[in-house]
């Protein structure tokens, strides 16, 4: 008798998601243009050309990196917060405010960020102003962008993950610190015996939560870098690559669906592996301790 | 009271520890003011002359310019793309929720074997990342529009295509939290409807949804806030200026800014995108940011 409710978002589902996803890999098989050119199935030869392609293997590489680099950057945020946010005045206004850069748009984002890393932007000029200078740089050149888009993203991430977290601890008795407090724990230790392995289920989905989101970063990089030229090679990610194959990018090139195809595949077995490797490892803390 | 601490050596310790403490707290508070200074001087700059935004960049404009929102809205487009996000958001909205309400009561309440595997169905799709889609999506979207103008319609509006791929991707999403929601809510309310006559849809829609408000909320306003922000799809789906949303526009009035340096005129867009979200933060943020974090801790 359920069933009435259930029919019409299954059906939406399976038709419009599980479908597509399915016919994508398909095509990851095939060497297409788009509908009304030629269309052939080539195995896996778009795999086997996309990881000898150098161009291919730095956005691999890069995503990788990024992943995992800012994915560090959140827990260490986090960490912080967790130490600290129960006992600091005003918590919870410091909790509405460090989520606020999440519900801002990435272009948005990318387009302040990248404002105040112009070469005579703000930046630039307040190291110039603490005498500084050595430190300036041309930040959104192609050897220096990435870092700072990096910067760009656990700005505007690590909110979200400190308010996940935060909620996590307050589900801890607040007895238990009462005590560890009396036995003399400090903060730190307290952190480290009560706090890590409570939250330790939490930690684990929120290390999920940004595998998924960390793998498809992609609007914060087009900010950064505008659509009207190509993001260089240093700063591209897999969606960036994948963009570029699916529209031929803006020169105005060939669409290569099949490799594209091929790269939305490789993009969902990495957050899968991801996926499994984080729960895997939050399971392994939580034994050691 | 036991004066032998267990754990540490106090003297040293402490001392680390309470500067770390301080150090923690100052950083959270430094990271609190720079997301406020960000949100004004982005603000402030949407309100100065171009050239005021490089010569005085920490300053009150000189003159105010709000020209800048009117020079945005109309020359550069943002009026019409602000048009097309409000409605393509809200039309998907109400879609994604009319679907997927319904389908995770029937999941939360739906015992034996059909139940579990559907739901787990449901929530494998949000491990697969949008990209998956890129290639199909654009197929599908040019077949699709083929196929209208020449048999169906005569016409075809590819925003019509992204709101049926925003309601595809958004529903493994919107079905997961809202099983736990339903879940968590007790069944005794739904036998007392059922012992008064009232049949599974009644006493659904008269005592189950009042009850999963809350839930029901926080799932709207993410969904909200994700489709406002997404970019890729209309990226990859519109072709048409006069089509496309709020921060595709913001990309092309990016674009052209080597020739236009209408650099006041590009923030006052950032404001034209951020605000709205901004807003529906601080009027129903609190309630929604707890129940997000509630519903994903299940």
């Amino acid at each position: 008798m359920y069933m009435p409710l259930l029919l019409p978002a299954l059906i939406v589902y399976v038709v419009l998601f599980i479908v597509p996803a399915l016919y994508g890999m398909t095509l990851s098989f095939a060497s297409w243009a788009g509908l009304g050119s030629a269309f052939h199935w080539v195995g896996v030869k778009n795999y086997v050309d996309l990881f000898t392609s150098p161009v291919f293997l730095s956005s691999f590489w890069n995503t990788l990196v990024l992943t995992a680099v800012v994915g560090v950057a959140i827990f260490l945020v986090s960490c912080g917060a967790m130490i600290v946010l129960r006992s600091t005045k005003g918590h919870s206004f410091i909790r509405s405010a460090v989520f606020v850069p999440y519900i801002i748009s990435p272009i948005a984002i990318g387009l302040s960020v990248s404002f105040l890393f112009n070469p005579k932007g703000m930046i630039n000029t307040l190291l110039g102003l603490l005498g500084l200078d050595g430190l300036q740089r041309p930040w959104l050149a192609p050897e220096n962008i990435l870092q700072v888009i990096m910067v760009g993203l656990t700005w505007s991430a690590a909110g979200f993950y400190v308010v996940l977290l935060m909620s996590a601890v307050d589900a801890i008795p607040a007895s238990l610190y009462e005590s560890a407090q009396i036995e003399g724990a400090n903060l730190l230790q307290q952190f480290r015996h009560i706090t890590l392995p409570l939250t330790r289920d939490m930690i684990s989905v929120a290390a999920v939560l940004w595998v998924i989101a960390g793998i498809k970063t992609f609007e914060i990089i087009i900010a950064f870098t505008g659509t009207a030229g190509t993001p260089p090679l240093e700063a591209r990610s897999l969606a960036v690559e994948q963009y570029l194959r699916v529209t031929g990018g803006p020169a105005g090139g060939i669409p290569q669906l099949g490799s594209a195809a091929a790269i939305g595949v490789i993009m969902t077995a990495i957050t899968v592996v991801l996926i499994l490797l984080s729960r895997r490892i939050s399971r392994r803390e939580a034994l050691e301790m | 009271m036991s004066t032998v601490p267990r754990i540490g050596r106090p003297s040293l310790s402490a001392a680390l520890s309470t500067f770390v403490a301080f150090a923690l707290k100052a950083s959270l508070w430094l990271w609190v003011v720079f997301n406020l200074a960000m949100l004004v001087w982005i603000f402030l700059n949407s309100v100065k002359s171009s050239r005021d935004i490089f010569a005085h960049p920490l300053g009150l404009p000189t003159t105010w310019h709000w020209d800048n929102f009117w020079t945005a809205l109309t020359t550069s487009g943002l009026g019409v793309a602000a048009l097309n996000t409000v409605v393509l958001v809200a039309v998907s909205v109400a879609v994604i929720m009319a679907l997927s309400v319904p389908a995770a009561y029937a999941l939360a309440r739906l015992g034996g074997r059909s139940a579990g595997p559907i739901t787990s169905l449901f929530s494998a799709g949000m491990s697969v990342p949008f990209q998956a889609f890129a290639v199909p999506m654009v197929l599908i979207s040019v077949g699709l529009s083929r196929f209208m103008v020449e048999w169906i319609t005569g016409a075809w509006d590819p925003r019509i295509t992204v709101a049926i791929f925003y309601v595809a991707l958004s529903l493994p999403f919107s079905v997961f939290v809202l099983v736990g929601y339903f879940r968590s809510l007790p069944s005794e309310l739904e036998e007392a409807g059922a012992l008064d006559g009232a049949g599974s849809f009644r006493t659904f829609l008269s005592i189950m949804v009042p009850l999963a408000k809350s839930g029901i909320t926080t799932v709207t306003v993410l969904n909200v806030l994700g489709l406002w922000n997404e970019t890729m799809i209309v990226l990859l789906l519109v072709p048409n200026q006069g089509m496309q949303t709020l921060n595709v526009a913001l990309l092309n009035f990016y674009s052209d800014m080597q020739y236009t340096s209408d650099w006041g005129g590009l923030f006052a867009g950032i404001v034209i995108v951020v605000a709205p979200m901004v807003i529906l933060y601080f009027w129903v943020g609190r309630r929604v940011v707890s129940g997000m974090t509630e519903g994903i801790g299940k």
